[in-house]
């Protein structure tokens, strides 16, 4: 038996190695709609894109990525869940965005951190009975790892928040180290946004505000394009 | 708090309506109705035998705790266009909220248009409003909305306390029920500022459509979003995910008026009426 310690320190490690930017699962690739913003001229500098970054967490990473990982914590059914964010993330490229960095993280999981109830994940989705989605992919390998809930939580959404701002450093672009007062700043949003997560109900899922949504929808038009979502 | 309140169980309004085809015509071969709504006379608005249902609310206002009830069924072949007489008015509901709860299915080849008049909700309203639909992979659903905020005597828009919007969207076929769309809109504005960049981008009126039919494609989409950018509104509109075959769209769009967003959805309705149905578009000419 590993004692509290070590086990701590072993989740930690792990979170550290799920969260850390290089993990290949393409997010480099996606905006999630910040880049409508900048074509449209709204976000163009360190304090619009934070304007941005603080409506994405108290919003998508809230209402739809939160939520699901607060479920699947609780013991929800994963197939279920798997169908809800897929019926949910209405933008077509949001939702593709979900399930391609899903998969790399489910095939990745399998290697690094294997356990029964990933492939069980992995088996839904490699018979077309789940999509595969991120949030519930890492939650899957974070809970298995037995992590806890929150700290899980908290992870995922400042990982997201760091993968966004560095892809806004490089597309409008931004200095490095106004890169991060933006992720410093953002940390009271992601507390908030834990805070808020733990007091939602199942009617308030998917309840992501209207302008995010037109936006993520409106970059399937979009003419100059640096990322896929 | 509205949150906590619960509605009463006994409904203000019941309503409940069962379309058939009869003869090549949609015909209601079940209507109920109860307390405070209730269905004008049925007609027919172009030769096709669509049945066109017109919704009363004879207070002509949600107030607190009102419970409204509607349930819906287009049996196999039918067609109905279902729409109000009024826009529907939610004024305060101190320590409560107003709730409508809508549930609709749609049988093979059944068609449903629903058209209601804009929702308003004036200073210190809350209402909830949860819609669940159920279609047949071959079904046909075209359902339009448009929200406002009241008149407030300060001018201010966004004095309502808390709309609840949600539209569950379930394909039934041989193969089970799988969820294909989850709609799901809350906006509170005590609890945050709304307007601004990332919620309602400055804007004060919001109009959606959904679309469920096998024939809606990426084609579709990208020739609906040619036709709203002629418009003065901020719109975006997606395809949903694809189960036993059908597939939805839902289009939202942001902007200042109430007559915008009519015009746009009217347009875009008016395109898949005239080339799914072979019908003119919507003139209801209700005032």
């Amino acid at each position: 038996m590993l004692n509290t310690r070590t086990s701590s320190a072993f989740h930690q490690l792990a979170l550290q190695q799920l969260t850390d930017s290089a993990l290949p699962t393409g997010a480099f690739a996606h905006s999630l709609g910040f880049e409508t913003y900048i074509d449209r001229g709204l976000v163009s500098d360190e304090g619009s894109f934070g304007v941005w970054l603080a409506a994405f967490v108290g919003q998508q990473l809230t209402y739809s990525d939160g939520l699901a990982i607060r479920f699947l914590y609780e013991g929800v059914d994963l197939g279920g869940l798997d169908a809800h964010l897929s019926a949910q993330l209405l933008p077509r490229q949001l939702r593709e965005a979900s399930t391609k960095m899903g998969g790399r993280l489910i095939e990745i999981g399998s290697e690094v951190f294997p356990s029964a109830e990933l492939d069980a994940y992995r088996a839904l989705v490699t018979t077309g009975r789940a999509a595969g989605h991120q949030p519930l992919a890492f939650a899957v390998v974070a809970r298995s790892l037995g992590v806890p809930f929150e700290e899980a939580l908290a992870a995922y959404l400042f990982a997201a928040v760091t993968t966004l701002t560095q892809n806004a450093v490089r597309a409008i672009p931004l200095g490095q180290n106004a890169g991060q007062r933006v992720l410093r700043k953002a940390h009271d949003d992601v507390a908030a946004a834990v805070e808020r997560v733990a007091h939602l109900t199942p009617d308030d899922f998917g309840a992501v505000s209207p302008g995010l949504e037109i936006s993520q929808m409106r970059h399937e038009w979009q003419r100059a394009r640096m990322f896929m979502s | 708090m509205p949150d906590s309140a619960a509605a009463v169980v006994s409904p203000t309004g019941e309503l409940s309506l069962r379309v058939a085809l009869r003869a090549q015509r949609s015909v209601a071969v079940q209507q109920f109705h109860q307390g405070a709504l209730r269905v004008l006379r049925p007609h027919y608005l172009d030769g096709s035998g669509q049945v066109c249902y017109v919704m009363v609310n004879p207070g002509g206002a949600y107030l607190g705790a009102d419970l409204y009830v509607v349930e819906v069924e287009v049996e196999a072949g039918a067609s109905l266009l279902l729409t109000t007489q009024s826009a529907t008015k939610i004024y305060r509901t101190p320590g409560s909220f107003a709730e409508q709860r809508m549930t609709i299915r749609l049988g093979e080849g059944a068609e449903l248009e629903l058209a209601p008049d804009q929702l308003i909700a004036y200073r210190e309203a809350s209402y909830r409003q949860n819609t669940h639909i159920t279609v047949h992979p071959t079904s046909s659903l075209i359902m339009a909305e448009v929200i406002t905020p009241g008149w407030s005597p300060d001018g201010a828009s966004f004095k309502y306390r808390e709309l609840r919007l949600r539209n569950e969207i379930q394909v039934e076929s041989d193969d089970g029920t799988g969820l294909l769309a989850l709609d799901n809109l809350l906006i509170r504005p005590p609890r945050g500022d709304v307007t601004g960049m990332g919620f309602m981008e400055g804007y004060s009126h919001l109009g959606s459509l959904i679309l469920v039919d096998p024939r809606v494609d990426q084609a579709l989409a990208d020739e609906l979003h040619r036709l709203t950018i002629s418009y003065d509104a901020y719109s975006g509109l997606s395809l949903t995910r694809t189960l036993a075959d059908t597939t939805g769209l839902v289009l939202r769009s942001l902007s200042n008026s109430t007559g915008e967003l009519n015009r746009l959805l009217g347009a875009c309705t008016g395109l898949l009426r005239e080339r799914w149905y072979g019908r003119a578009p919507l003139n209801l000419r209700k005032y």
